[in-house]
């Protein structure tokens, strides 16, 4: 009952002066939904970014790209790949007895703003996932044949997010995710043959292909726009666009297509090698490569940045580097999250504070009926508990559901995989400190009541 | 319980800086049960005895005593705890507690110290019923006029059967009718004991005989 009664007291209170009592909660709820965001997104980069450099310890890409351009345009699949290596670096890779794995990437495509990442089997193989597959012509050891160039895998989420079932047909868009001047190469149409069951990794959000597919579209693609546009001009589409497919081929029709797009090597290993082989988009945008250990990799790394035409970049160094600077950011967000809860809880002990004093003279009235201190004291608590309390729980309840819908953005452009509702030490941290501050600003505004003349305010009209 | 007042002195400063010095070594003895009337000009220090004897304020020299317990040697939750179990007050205005019901208020004091009995609501409302509030157990103090507020005031000094009622111009404020409920109301508390001790200009409590009158002008008992 005497609970009831301070429940019921406060209840009133609150009723009374509802309007404070919403935006104190609400001003805690919103530092919490920022502090949701900030715990999420720290850990899921945290977790993505050792997940993925523990499988692929080294990456080999064109020369010219940054150790961090290349990490993340290879591993994230987040920026553009810089360039295009030569397939004979891959093949060299492939018989160096440091090696134990390397799977070639080409990259240049994109459709519905993921990027269309040309591997092989063995790459499919290693992410060590199984498969929605269509029944009878999917072979799961040789999951991206090189004599189908249609077959194409997708990522799960991607495919959950866009609707894409097994045996649908789509073709890509030349360019990345944000190229102003993608178009779309209508003339080769891939076919979904599986889709990768969760890895929890960029893959999700991944459309896998065969890289000599990559390698077939530009073919067409630059056979049509040297048709189209074969006018005899020293450049063409694909240095319009910025890409690396197609060095070569221009040549092979009068035209320049494909040259000088800034990745060196097109003149001076391109025209020769291409014509010998019939093959002049033999290029990659990337090598991803285990090693047999630390060392190797090591040395690999030198030994590839010293390459004309390639360079090498330490994956579990870059992302480390990549950590301490997102882990700064973190910090800054972490400070300004703290910060903003302060600035919150300052508000909510000027609501109790104001909220003590319009109570002021009901609680000497109290006093005299001879109801303790104790309880009056505690009818301050419960009301900031119940503010706190509230904005906690709305504020946590908004920070997951906002990550929960926003993760396929978060999981698609940045890379990263969040849990949306995976409740993280940094808002158990703020949950913590935000009740016991509550707390302590209730009992520092309770001092007013111990100090009150109840003479004084009983009398006063 | 016998009440005690031995050599009470109490003074305030003003704004100014002057000292007032309201009580000035008061001695007054009222029996357990009598009724005790204080009369005075305003400041003379009706209020200021009542609230020593509440125990809300101290006296700055002298000796309460109530019963066999000496006020002045208790703590605050002491006092807190003597208030809610021996002293009903009433006064002038504002005596309800406006986030409970009429009803609530009777019992509020019981309530918040945890000593409602299993038959609380059934007393309330009897009390209710014998101070002429029957059907207003559910209002709000809101909803009241000035004269059912003092009522309530009163009933709930009627439930909580306490032994000392101090009555600061009860019905200061009412009109003749209003001020007649509320003293018959009162007058209900002798049926139990109390001792009541009460400050009043109100004709309707000509209608009493205390057992006793003290004028306080002048800063004592005369």
């Amino acid at each position: 009952m005497r609970a009831g009664f301070l429940l019921k007291a406060v209840i009133h209170n609150i009723k009374h002066r509802l309007g404070t009592f919403i935006i104190s909660v609400l001003a805690v709820a919103v530092a919490f939904t920022f502090l949701s965001a900030v715990g999420a997104v720290s850990f899921g980069i945290a977790s993505t970014a050792v997940n993925t450099s523990l499988r692929y310890p080294l990456v080999v890409g064109p020369a010219g790209s940054s150790d961090t351009q290349l990490v993340m345009s290879s591993i994230f699949n987040i920026d553009k790949p810089s360039g295009t290596l030569d397939y004979s670096v891959y093949e060299e890779l492939l018989r160096d007895p440091r090696v134990t794995a390397a799977y070639p990437m080409a990259r240049s495509d994109s459709y519905r703003g993921v990027p269309i990442i040309g591997v092989n089997s063995n790459f499919i193989k290693d992410l060590k996932t199984s498969f929605y597959a269509e029944e009878g012509g999917f072979n799961k050891n040789d999951p991206l044949p090189h004599n189908d160039l249609h077959t194409a895998i997708v990522g799960y989420k991607f495919a959950e997010r866009y609707g894409i079932g097994i045996g649908d047909t789509f073709v890509g868009s030349h360019g990345h995710v944000g190229d102003s001047h993608a178009h779309t190469h209508d003339y080769f149409e891939y076919r979904v043959a599986a889709i990768l069951e969760p890895v929890n990794g960029p893959e999700d959000y991944s459309i896998f292909t065969h890289y000599k597919a990559v390698w077939a579209v530009h073919e067409d693609h630059d056979c049509e726009h040297g048709h189209e546009h074969g006018h005899g001009h020293g450049h063409g589409h694909g240095h319009e666009h910025g890409h690396g497919h197609g060095h070569g081929h221009g040549h092979e029709h009068g035209h320049e297509h494909g040259h000088g797009h800034g990745h060196g090597h097109g003149h001076e290993h391109g025209h020769g090698h291409r014509h010998e082989h019939g093959h002049n988009h033999e290029t990659l945008t990337a090598v991803l490569v285990r090693t047999v250990n630390p060392v190797a990799t090591s040395q690999l790394e030198g030994e590839y940045s010293a390459k004309p035409g390639s360079t090498a970049a330490d994956v579990g160094r870059t992302v480390r580097r990549l950590v301490e600077y997102m882990s700064k950011a973190e910090q800054a967000a972490g400070f300004f999250s703290y910060g903003t809860l302060f600035i919150v809880l300052m508000m909510v002990f000027v609501t109790v504070l104001m909220s003590v004093s319009e109570r002021k003279k009901e609680m000497a009235l109290m006093r005299t009926l001879g109801i303790g201190r104790g309880a009056i004291s505690l009818t301050v608590m419960i009301e900031t508990m119940l503010i706190t309390f509230s904005g906690i729980l709305t504020g946590l309840a908004a920070g997951h559901l906002i990550l929960y819908f926003a993760k396929p953005f978060i999981d698609m452009r940045l890379g990263i995989n969040i849990e949306p509702f995976l409740f993280t030490a940094v808002e158990l941290q703020g949950v913590v400190i935000t009740l016991i501050a509550g707390q302590i600003l209730a009992l520092i505004a309770m001092f007013r009541i111990y100090n009150m003349n109840l003479i004084e305010e009983v009398s006063r009209d | 319980m016998d009440i005690n007042v031995s050599e009470v002195s109490k003074s305030f400063k003003t704004r100014s800086g002057k000292v007032l010095e309201v009580l000035k070594g008061l001695n007054i003895e009222v029996p357990s049960g009598s009724i005790l009337k204080l009369e005075g000009a305003s400041g003379s220090g009706k209020t200021t005895l009542m609230n020593i004897l509440s125990g809300l304020i101290m006296p700055d020299e002298g000796k309460i005593e109530i019963g066999d317990i000496d006020i002045s040697t208790l703590s605050e939750v002491e006092k807190d705890r003597f208030r809610a179990e021996n002293i009903g007050y009433i006064f002038q205005t504002f005596n309800l507690l406006s986030p409970f019901s009429v009803i609530e208020n009777v019992y509020a004091p019981a309530a918040f110290s945890g000593k409602l009995k299993k038959d609380h609501k059934e007393k309330a409302m009897e009390i209710l019923n014998q101070v002429g509030l029957k059907g207003f157990e559910k209002s709000m103090p809101y909803h009241l006029s000035v004269g059912q507020r003092q009522r309530v005031a009163v009933a709930r000094v009627l439930f909580s059967e306490n032994r000392i009622i101090l009555a600061d111009e009860p019905t200061a404020s009412l009109d003749k009718i209003s001020s007649k409920s509320v003293f018959d109301s009162l007058m209900k508390c002798r049926e139990f004991g109390a001792t009541i001790i009460f400050a009043s200009h109100d004709e309707v409590f000509r209608e009493i005989s205390p057992d006793r009158t003290v004028s306080l002008d002048e800063g004592g008992a005369q």
